[in-house]
């Protein structure tokens, strides 16, 4: 007893048992909260807003030296794009076909407003204003917010694929959790329904496997056996989420946890770091009735 | 010595600025996840150093809510609990112990390892992580200790020079 009030009278030892317990009792109270309160969303708008006046001014300088060194790439990559373009054309023939074919049915089948504008996202184009030198929180800023129709959950896109999700929303910025963050198993994250290009049927979850430090793609039925190369594209089931963004392309796939579905590793899209503009997709919403 | 302490926040809010919005294109592509310094905290240290363990605590304590605030995923909190808790050690090492820069690279070296090993336990505390710790020191905490070593070595002389005033008393003056 005497042994506990010896200690009580340390006063150091005391305060900073205190100070654990209350930032204990903070970090517990902020875990997984969506909503701020408008000190936060003033300081982190404030905040934003100065680090877009030098985030985006050094990111072009840093592009522009990175270009030159890549400047030897260009004739190959000419090559290339000629011929993405040639494939393009061609698909496009195909595709107002299938369109036209497509919006007859629907026509023919009465489909509801709704439904026939499912698939129509709006892309807000958004410029990254800041990253964090968090190891744990893998988060981007961006330069819109609720006053420009940013909701939490939300997805992200860069040109190449899918970057990940907006988690806190404030009045003139955001911030973005990226796909690397995503983890199913520990108490945080959402999970992000996926699918394969040509395989519609086929379906996994994405997660990010902090050890190996890669993308996964995990719950895949036996049926539908990955293969190096396929193209992974999120499904749209439990329509939250937008579909048709790409993730990546399968590097390697083996048998999962108990040995009745299949685990894809795979190669993101797009980078996460060194970003500059990103898209957030947003889907039509349900009117109620 | 004394600080003088409005010139070192006005710096420290402009190097939180810097951190978030310039370092992540200094650092080289592969790099991105391994170096995260975090100028802040190299600012509470020499506050720790050159104005005493209580201002540092608050500045600390400020400084680290403020990055907590700014990078908010999951949790608010740690390092402001960290930054708060290592300037006051730094602070009361430094006070019993003449400040050198020698005694000064130690402290910085010693304050980056314990600052991200204690946000790697608060993260694993709370489940936000299942890495292991060996790994993340390897990976992470090392390479970022040194950089943080580095930042501050450059930004020693300047501080001494700018922010940092002349005591009368005991006659030592700024850096000749």
């Amino acid at each position: 007893m005497s042994g506990i009030f010896r200690l009580m009278r340390n006063k150091r030892l005391f305060i900073l048992m205190i100070g654990l317990i209350l930032f204990i009792a903070l970090m517990g109270f902020t875990l997984g909260r969506t909503r701020l309160t408008w000190p936060e969303k003033f300081i982190n708008d404030a905040f934003g807003t100065v680090q877009g006046a030098l985030y985006r001014p050094v990111g072009a300088v840093a592009d522009f030296f990175r270009d030159l060194d890549r400047l030897s790439d260009v004739y190959k990559e000419n090559e290339q794009l000629r011929q993405t373009v040639a494939q393009y054309t061609q698909d496009q023939i195909k595709f107002n076909l299938l369109e036209a074919d497509n919006k007859r049915l629907q026509e023919e089948l009465n489909f509801t407003e709704h439904q026939k504008n499912m698939d129509n996202y709006r892309y807000l184009i958004a410029q990254v204003v800041g990253s964090t030198s968090n190891p744990y929180e893998k988060t981007i800023t961006i330069n819109l917010g609720s006053r420009d129709g940013v909701k939490p959950q939300m997805a992200v896109r860069s040109v190449d694929g899918l970057v990940g999700l907006v988690s806190k929303v404030k009045n003139f910025t955001s911030t973005v959790t990226l796909v690397t963050d995503l983890d199913p198993n520990s108490s945080r994250g959402t999970p992000v329904s996926a699918t394969f290009l040509g395989k519609p049927d086929s379906f996994g979850i994405i997660e990010y496997d902090d050890e190996t430090g890669t993308l996964q793609m995990t719950k895949i039925d036996e049926r539908d056996k990955p293969d190096v190369g396929d193209k992974v594209i999120t499904s749209g089931l439990g329509s939250l989420f937008p579909k048709g963004i790409i993730v990546g392309t399968v590097k390697s796939s083996q048998v999962g946890d108990f040995g009745l579905t299949y685990t894809a590793i795979i190669e993101p899209a797009a980078k996460f770091d060194h970003l500059r503009e990103v898209f957030i997709v947003v889907v039509p919403e349900v009117e109620e009735p | 010595m004394k600080m003088r302490i409005n010139w070192v926040i006005l710096c420290a809010l402009t190097l939180l600025v810097i951190e978030n919005s310039v370092i992540p294109w200094l650092v080289p592509p592969g790099w991105s996840d391994r170096l995260l310094p975090h100028l802040c905290f190299i600012m509470t240290l020499f506050v720790a150093g050159f104005a005493g363990r209580h201002t540092a605590f608050l500045i600390g304590l400020g400084l680290g809510l403020l990055q907590d605030l700014l990078a908010y995923g999951h949790l608010i909190g740690p390092y402001g609990f960290g930054m708060g808790l290592i300037g006051y050690l730094a602070g009361l090492t430094a006070e019993r112990k003449s400040f050198t820069i020698g005694f000064f690279v130690w402290i910085v070296l010693i304050g980056g390892l314990m600052l991200d090993s204690i946000i790697y336990f608060i993260y694993k505390l709370f489940r936000l992580t299942d890495l292991q710790f060996a790994q993340v020191f390897y990976w992470q905490v090392a390479p970022t200790a040194i950089l943080q070593l580095f930042i501050a070595l450059l930004l020693y002389v300047p501080v001494r020079r700018f922010l940092v005033k002349p005591s009368h008393s005991s006659g030592d003056d700024s850096p000749e």
